[in-house]
Formats: C-alpha cells, structure tokens, sequence
C-alpha cells in the first residue's frame, strides 16, 4: 500500500486538500489494500454514527428543558408572547435561518461519488448525490455524516420549492422547476474552509430573501417532499 | 433570546456528545443538565456569533473532565485505560475483543477519556481536526495521533468487519 495510515485517515475525514483527496480515489480504484482500508475506516465511521444516532431522536428529558422555562420567567406574559412571535415571523429570519445553519451544519465530512451538479439546456441543475438529497432528504431528519445538509426548504416568491443546502463541494439554493432542481444560488462549499462561517451567512441571507413566508416546517417539508416536490399535487 | 433558543436547538447533539463521553444514559443527560447551567449562567462569555455548539461542547467537555478527576481522587469509577489491555497481555486482549464484538458502548469504554473525546467529536459530531483542535485547545497533531490510536482501538475491539 502506497499510502500511510494517516492520510487514509484524514481521507475517510475529508482532511485532505482536493488534489490529495483525487490522488487516493484514483489509487484505491487500483489498489485492493488500499481501498479495504479506506472501506475499513468508513465502516467504523458509520457504525459508530449509527450507533449514537438514535439519541438525536429521543425526546429531550423535561429536567433539561425546564431549565429553560424556569429562565424564561420574565417572559411569560401574553404581550411578551406575542412579541416574541412577531419577531420570528419578520425581519428576524436571515438571523435564525443563520443559526440553524450554524446548528446544522456539523457533521459535513462526506465523500461525494460523481459530480454533484450538471448542465441540462444550459441551465445549472443539481445532478447525482447532490439531486438525491433533495429530493428526498428531510432538514429535520438527517443523519449527521449526511454527505449533502439540507438546511431550510422553503417557498420562493415565484411559489417554487427551494431548498437551501450544503456539502463539501459546493453550498446554495436548488428550486424545483420542471421536475429538476435548478441550482440558484452557489457558494464555495465546506472544502474552501475558512470561508465558512461568512459562506453559511451568504447563503442564509440569499435563502431569506426568496422566500416568500417562512422555511418549512418538519410537516411542511415531509409534505412537500411526499408530494414530490410538485406545487400542483 | 436568540442564544436560548439556540441552545435548545442543540439538546439533541449535546446529549449525543455526553453520551459518548459518559456511556450513560443518566450520566449524560446529568452532564448536560450542569453544562446548560454552567452556560445559562456564563451566557456573556459566549461571543455573539461564534459558534455555539462548540462553546457548549467545550463546556460539557470541562465539566466531564473534571468529573472524572474527582471521581478518580474519591476512588470510584476508576478511570478505564488502555494501560488495561497492556498489562492483561495480547490474548487476554484477544478474548476481550472477541467478547465485545458488536458493542460499541463496551469498545468506546475502553478507551482513554482524551482519546474518546476526539473520536466522538470527529467521527460522530464532524468536526475538523482544526476545530477539535481548538475546542480542545490541544495542537492539530495531538487531535491526530488521539485519532488514530482510538480508531485503532476500536477498530481492533469491534472487529475487522467493524
């Protein structure tokens, strides 16, 4: 085997740079050792994500989120309430939508087989993995190794379902037309690294100003998805 | 406001991550509770905009660091090292593979804190090795070399097939 344990590793990690990470794709094709190695790295990674990943799903026990009313006092009262959904609904958006990018978008180590976008008639669409995780992956059931994050659906001005998502390669905003996802909007993605944090708010502000209410709720998206992504149905 | 809200949308990964460290369900969920009271009480040390997750990660970490500490100066829960398998020799190691095989709980209890640490924050959570780096504040090749032995572990205890 030509390559030492470490960049197999940081391979499995998506440590390497670009160049690197092409390099050992390309040797694993032809050497079997190597790519057992790589297949023996990715097998731990996922059992373990698939060993701790029930515990996203559990209901978090009431002792922790009381600790949160029990805080909240102060802010009990209806006018406060109120007050406090106002602020979701308007002018607030870029600012939660970028914090539940920020919350979302741990766990980005993925390995992406074929390119993730392609050109049909000149138009940018998303294309293989890319294609797939929107169609059919929930922002609000993902797991955490998800090669591609979806981080809001939503509904543009023109009544198109968007979705904002992020990935290794490239980050933006895909919106269904004529049963593909259109890519509108890109970014660098997670391999450009120290971009990040500004990219996550870029694309936050982009999604925020096409939508035409709010994002999807977990219900709206499982319906939308089930739906097909199809306004009409 | 906003870092409450925040914080309640991170209980779910913040408990996966005590999981890890703890193996217990109700120690984690103990870990957690005194990590979200130590950051409510604390809130103005977190900078508006840095990331949150890796603020109560950090958090969450200390405490269960220093909790191991005292426990080990009270002389409980004795801290399981890999100085375990060493002594008890290669086949005893062998037999104890064998017997965990499939257990990742067992397996993950088997390595040292520093090393469980840094496989839960870049295998299970994502992390970079440069943000678990820094989260930790230990160099990158400290992260590494954590890494590869803890992989190496289970690797070994959880089987080839892993």
């Amino acid at each position: 085997m030509s390559f030492d344990p470490a960049s197999v590793a940081a391979f499995v990690d998506g440590e390497l740079d670009d160049f690197n990470m092409r390099r050992i794709e390309r040797e694993a094709a032809t050497d079997a050792a190597l790519a057992a190695e790589i297949a023996r790295h990715r097998a731990l990674k996922a059992r373990l994500s698939a060993h701790y990943a029930p515990v996203l799903e559990e209901a978090v026990p009431e002792r922790l989120r009381s600790l949160f009313t029990a805080n909240d006092k102060i802010d009990t009262s209806l006018a406060d309430r109120r007050n406090a959904r106002a602020r979701f609904s308007g002018i607030h958006w870029g600012a939660i939508a970028a914090s539940l990018i920020l919350g979302l978008t741990i766990g980005l180590r993925p390995w992406m087989p074929g390119a993730p976008v392609a050109i049909d008639s000149g138009t940018l669409v998303a294309a293989g993995p890319l294609a797939e995780a929107l169609d059919t992956q929930l922002a609000s059931k993902q797991p955490g190794d998800a090669a591609v994050r979806i981080v809001l659906s939503f509904e543009d001005k023109a009544g198109r379902y968007c979705r904002s998502f992020e990935s290794r390669a490239i980050d933006g905003i895909g919106c269904r037309e004529q049963d593909r996802w259109q890519i509108e909007r890109t970014l660098p993605g997670e391999a450009s690294g120290d971009y990040r944090q500004a990219a996550s708010g870029e694309l936050a502000a982009a999604a925020a100003a096409m939508m035409k209410q709010g994002a999807l709720d977990a219900t709206g998206e499982r319906a939308a998805r089930d739906a097909g992504w199809d306004r009409r149905r | 406001m906003r870092f409450e809200e925040e914080l309640v949308e991170l209980l779910p990964r913040l408990r996966r991550f005590a999981r890890g460290l703890t193996r217990h369900q109700s120690d984690a969920d103990d870990l957690c509770q005194a990590a979200i009271e130590r950051a409510l009480k604390s809130r103005d040390q977190w900078q508006s905009g840095t990331r949150l997750d890796s603020w109560m990660y950090r958090i969450t970490r200390n405490l269960w660091i220093d909790e191991r500490r005292a426990a080990g100066r009270r002389g409980v829960h004795a801290p399981i090292d890999d100085a375990v398998t060493q002594v008890a020799g290669e086949g005893a190691a062998e037999v104890e593979a064998g017997a965990l095989r499939g257990d990742v709980d067992g397996a993950m209890a088997r390595l040292p804190d520093e090393q469980r640490e840094v496989v839960m924050l870049i295998l299970v959570e994502g992390y970079a090795y440069r943000e678990a780096a820094e989260l930790l504040e230990v160099p990158v090749g400290t992260v590494t070399s954590r890494l590869a032995r803890g992989r190496e572990a289970l690797m070994f205890y959880l089987g080839e097939a892993a």
